[in-house]
């Protein structure tokens, strides 16, 4: 059987549904785009290594390709089925076809979400109750539907509404900061255009040139960052409040409609201006003095001071994406190039430097140009990435020899991260992780314990957002007391399971240890985790998560989890992928090709029958413990 | 000199140590192990250097300084609905710290912090390492230099352990892996899975890391690399820590509930106490970690909910601390990124913003004079008039408590120099 056929059958079954791609061709939909821009990155490559009179890495073979090819593009190691049709297959074409199966593989989106998370600091809820699962699940269909790179950006950072609405989902971006609107700002600016301008929030940058008025005059155009019509209902919820005491279920219920309905909203669309701080002590400015809207650097955009603008985070949307030059694409081109390369050209990857002074400006400008090419296709730059001869180059064990950046020779070794690890553990445990359903949020409203009948999530939001005067939502609010047994009528409209069927979508969770994808799990991963203890971001902050070493990992390989599900859990995936294997030696062989994805070589199909002999049925355990200890498993190569 | 400090390698650092002693301390040799520098500091010309332990308790999101630790009763505008009460030592805090009143003889409230970060991944940076954040490099933590300079004192337990804290409070930085933190996520867990699975007999686990160690060794000689050594180095310290004795450091469960109830029950509050038990082992450097702080909406609700999971906890570790004996030798320090805004947002439900200019931390117990505040801010809480100390100072004066030698140059393997708080100077006349 051809490579491709065989590939494909495979990946038809797992095939998502797309809705965005299925609307319009992109350039990134023709394969010859995708081939010709890998062989353009390869001839820049190799004449990087002409010029350097450098000694081109050599190409690595099947089993480390595959494992890498999946752990880069769909964060899990291949299952022993996939591991086994690539490596038994003997076709010139198969590593492309490989690629192409992962990048349309559901894997692809939930490694890509697990990095959108950790970009966006995106966490399921906050202090104070706030509940951020539609504006999650807002960037995970985004994911799934390869929304193009621009077009996410502008949703972000130009969105307003009702956060429950999956239209308008995206203000989650700006709601998840509220009160923090600055830091907010900030962080957009270093992830989408790795530019810091922390500093400036307080004091003009001494090592750099942004000064305390070019951030003010930036953060004019997010200013004003309301929620919707809560006006309206600021009275109820203070009495609410107040006499939380005598009736707490009132409270509980103010509380809700406060935190899940006006919280998660957004108004307005950005003032344009913005009073500078009380504390502000330049001279080009006196505190409590409006000013309004002025870009920094790129095509100036300015808004007024004299008047609300109204549409700021519009004029910002579209100053990040077109009038910052090569900035916006050439970020996330590095970015991209940094999650399948494993090094950025420039790093870090949110401090932006002009390709002239990168370590080789004819590829940074390269790449550039094809993210903006492929219409900023994220998968299809991946596509033509992973497809480039660079991308299979040998392991290179050494760090790079450039401070701050990639050297270009070979593939540096790298631990897992803990998405990976957990990602490749479950699929030992539990068979390909992406055959299971992804997470989905609830749409029913769930008041005080009482879940609502006849309504949904989406439309009860509505309805309050929509209200203008206090009288309407006292109305209201008091209609709801008495469905959920506070008011005088008692409990009479409690639904029956026949409503229930109309309250909305129950959704689809799971809990933390569910054998599922790191990417559908409660974000952050809690203290007690196997994803926190190897290191996943905490998500408060951008770039949080580590791969440094520590004792707790250790253990928990030895003595936890990777023991309780994995070795000694008779009824793991792998012990049953075992049956009808008739030797040991071909027992030894698919346990192999299962957890590191290659055969065993002489000597190590020596020991390992020597462990069975020694131990008979526990030598068996034994083995696949001390491979998935091993460093092997546990570094990218 | 500067050949050697190029590589901090095991026996550099010894001849190192003992040279930077001579120059730093009066003294000509010691020990390389044990209590190392502190003992030998202790008997030196410094008059600190009497802790040997610390217990960083670290308020995660910027603590606000007017509604904790430096209250200003006279500016009702700044102060909103918070009372100011009398403690003990006529120090003054706000009325969400009742039990910490009670003990503000055995502290040491700074009101001078003031720190050049004003977002929350530089400062918490900042603070844990002195430095600000650089694209190239990592810094150690604190509790990395600690153990550094120091050394252990436990030959089995770590050194350096975080309970409650990010992925990233623990880092070894450019010490490596060796220097990171055991983290412990839920104290009330204590260590998880250091005991072996019982379904495993003895021999069996033995085997399964012979067998790892050989397939380790197969890989190594094709991939010379650090961080892959760092894992097999992990090995062999886990193992030497499941077979230690003291592995019941990690169990509170062998506390008697008064003691436990004495703390409170929040995970912050066993965290302390956690951290006193590790302390009583003999661990170096124990962080604990309460979240929760960053006050932009409704600051009085949320600042008073976190002072009532910190005070009973914080009090009770004093209290405890002392009745055994511990404090003088453990200095128990409050930190947090910086303050927050005098400046009442009334927009954002009476929040408060984030304030590096002015802030408030507390240090107790190993040598530091209780009973007394240092510094001081203007009327409003706005910035610091008096006894300025930077973060720098501040970790430069955690340093000189346990007489580690807090300008001693190290040098990254990317052969950059380094000091454990930058160019800090400590402040010494809080101490005894």
């Amino acid at each position: 059987m051809k490579a491709k056929n065989l590939l494909f059958t495979i990946a038809a079954g797992l095939l998502p549904f797309s809705g965005h791609a299925a609307e319009q061709p992109r350039p990134g939909d023709d394969i010859e785009v995708i081939k010709k821009a890998a062989l353009g990155i390869d001839t820049l490559i190799a004449s990087f290594y002409r010029k350097k009179n450098l000694p081109v890495p050599a190409v690595t073979d099947d089993a480390t390709f595959i494992r890498r090819a999946f752990l880069v593009g769909t964060g899990r190691i291949p299952t022993a089925e996939e591991a086994l049709s690539f490596l038994e297959i003997e076709d010139d074409t198969k590593r492309a076809a490989l690629v192409q199966y992962l990048v349309n593989s559901p894997g692809y989106s939930s490694h890509m979400s697990n990095w959108a998370f950790d970009l966006l600091r995106l966490r399921d809820t906050k202090s104070g109750g706030y509940n951020f699962q539609a504006y999650r699940h807002w960037v995970r269909t985004a994911m799934q539907d390869n929304v193009p790179w621009d077009e996410f950006v502008e949703q972000l950072l130009s969105s307003s509404g009702n956060g429950w609405d999956p239209e308008t989902a995206s203000v989650g971006y700006y709601t998840i900061d509220r009160g923090m609107p600055l830091d907010n700002l900030a962080n957009s600016m270093r992830i989408f255009l790795g530019t810091y301008m922390e500093c400036a929030q307080c004091h003009d940058d001494p090592f750099g040139d942004t000064e305390r008025m070019d951030f003010y005059s930036l953060a004019a155009f997010t200013e004003g960052q309301s929620e919707l019509n809560a006006g309206a209902f600021r009275k109820i919820y203070g009495e609410a409040r107040e006499n939380r005491v005598e009736d707490p279920l009132a409270f509980r219920v103010a509380n809700f409609i406060n935190d899940e309905v006006y919280g998660l909203s957004l108004s307005g669309g950005g003032d344009g201006r913005i009073k500078l701080p009380s504390d502000y002590q330049y001279r080009d400015g006196s505190p409590g003095e409006m000013v309004g809207g002025r870009t920094p650097f790129g095509k100036s955009v300015r808004t007024s001071d004299r008047d609300n603008d109204g549409q700021g985070r519009e004029k910002l949307a579209e100053w990040v994406i077109t009038k910052t030059g090569p900035q916006f694409p050439g970020v996330i081109a590095n970015r991209m190039w940094e999650r399948i390369m494993g090094k950025g050209i420039y790093e870090p990857v949110d401090q932006y430097i002009d390709s002239d002074k990168t370590v080789y400006p004819e590829l940074t400008r390269y790449i550039t140009q094809v993210m903006v090419d492929l219409d900023y296709d994220l998968r299809a730059f991946q596509h033509v990435l992973l497809l480039t001869k660079t991308f299979q180059f040998a392991t290179n064990p050494n760090p790079s020899t450039l401070v701050g950046g990639d050297d270009f020779h070979g593939r540096k070794i790298e631990r897992l991260t803990s998405e990976q690890l957990w990602d490749s553990l479950i699929t030992l445990s539990d068979g390909n992780p992406d055959l299971k359903p992804i997470r989905k949020p609830d749409m029913r409203v769930n008041l005080a314990g009482t879940i609502l009948a006849n309504t949904d999530i989406v439309t009860f939001t509505d309805e309050f957002l929509s209200m203008k005067t206090e009288k309407e939502v006292r109305a209201r609010f008091n209609e709801l007391m008495d469905m959920v047994g506070g008011g005088k009528k008692g409990k009479n409209n409690r639904g029956s399971d026949d409503d229930m069927m109309m309250g909305g979508s129950t959704g689809n969770s799971y809990g933390k240890d569910a054998p599922v994808r790191a990417s559908e799990l409660p974000s952050p991963a809690p203290q007690d985790h196997f994803l926190y203890t190897f290191g996943a971001s905490g998500r408060e902050v951008v770039g949080d998560a580590s791969l440094e070493p520590n004792v707790g990992q250790v253990l928990t390989m030895m003595n936890g989890f990777v023991q309780r599900k994995l070795v000694n859990n008779n009824g793991a995936h792998l012990y049953k992928s075992l049956q009808g294997a008739d030797t040991d030696e071909e027992r030894i062989r698919r346990v192999y090709v299962a957890i590191l994805n290659r055969p065993p070589n002489k000597e190590e199909l020596d020991w390992m029958l020597e462990e069975l002999d020694a131990q008979g049925e526990d030598g068996f355990r034994n083995i696949v413990s001390a491979l998935v200890m091993s460093s092997e498993f546990l570094f990218l190569q | 000199m500067k050949q050697f400090l190029n590589k901090a390698d095991e026996p550099t650092r010894r001849q190192f140590m003992t040279n930077a002693a001579r120059a730093y301390l009066g003294v000509h040799l010691f020990p390389m192990l044990g209590p190392s520098i502190a003992s030998a500091a202790a008997e030196g010309a410094s008059k600190g250097a009497k802790a040997k332990h610390v217990i960083y308790l670290y308020m995660a999101g910027g603590m606000s300084h007017l509604d904790t630790f430096d209250p200003k009763p006279a500016n009702k505008e700044n102060m909103g609905p918070v009372k100011t009460i009398q403690s003990v030592a006529d120090v003054e805090l706000s009325e969400y710290l009742p039990n910490t009143a009670k003990v503000t003889d055995k502290m040491c409230i700074i009101n001078s912090l003031t720190s050049t970060q004003g977002a929350h991944e530089q400062g918490n940076y900042m603070m844990h390492t002195s430095y600000s954040p650089r694209g190239t490099i990592t810094h150690p933590a604190l509790g990395s230099w600690v153990m550094k300079l120091g050394g252990k004192l436990h030959p089995e337990l770590p050194g350096f352990v975080t309970i409650n804290s990010g992925a990233k409070a623990g880092n070894g930085g450019f010490f490596g892996a060796k220097y990171s933190a055991a983290p412990i996520g839920r104290p009330t867990d204590g260590l998880q899975d250091s005991t072996k699975p019982n379904v495993v007999t003895d021999e069996s686990f033995d085997r399964r890391l012979a067998l790892a160690d050989k397939l380790n060794t197969q890989f190594h000689s094709r991939y010379q690399n650090t961080d892959v050594k760092a894992y097999e180095e992990l090995y062999k310290d886990a193992i030497s820590l499941m077979n230690s004795e003291d592995l019941k450091a990690f169990d509170l469960g062998q506390e008697d509930s008064a003691t436990r109830k004495l703390y409170g029950d929040g995970q912050f509050a066993q965290g302390c106490l956690l951290a006193r038990r590790l302390v009583e082992h003999k661990v170096r450097f124990v962080e604990v970690q309460l979240g929760g702080w960053d006050t932009h909406v409704d600051n009085f609700t949320a600042v008073a909910a976190r002072c009532k999971e910190f005070d009973q906890a914080y009090a009770a570790l004093l209290t405890d601390l002392e009745k055994r004996g511990l404090l003088k030798d453990t200095l128990v320090v409050v930190a947090t990124e910086f303050g927050r805004s005098p400046e009442i947002k009334s927009n954002h439900k009476d929040g408060r913003d984030h304030h590096p200019s002015a802030f408030s931390c507390v240090l107790a117990g190993g040598g530091v004079n209780g009973g007394q505040k240092y510094g001081e801010t203007d009327k409003g809480g706005n910035k610091v008039v008096r006894d300025k100390v930077t973060v720098p100072d501040f970790n430069a004066t955690i340093a000189y408590a346990l007489g580690l030698p807090h300008d001693l140059v190290l040098m990254s393997p990317s052969k950059r120099p380094f000091q454990i708080a930058d160019k800090g100077t400590p402040v010494t006349s809080i101490f005894g």
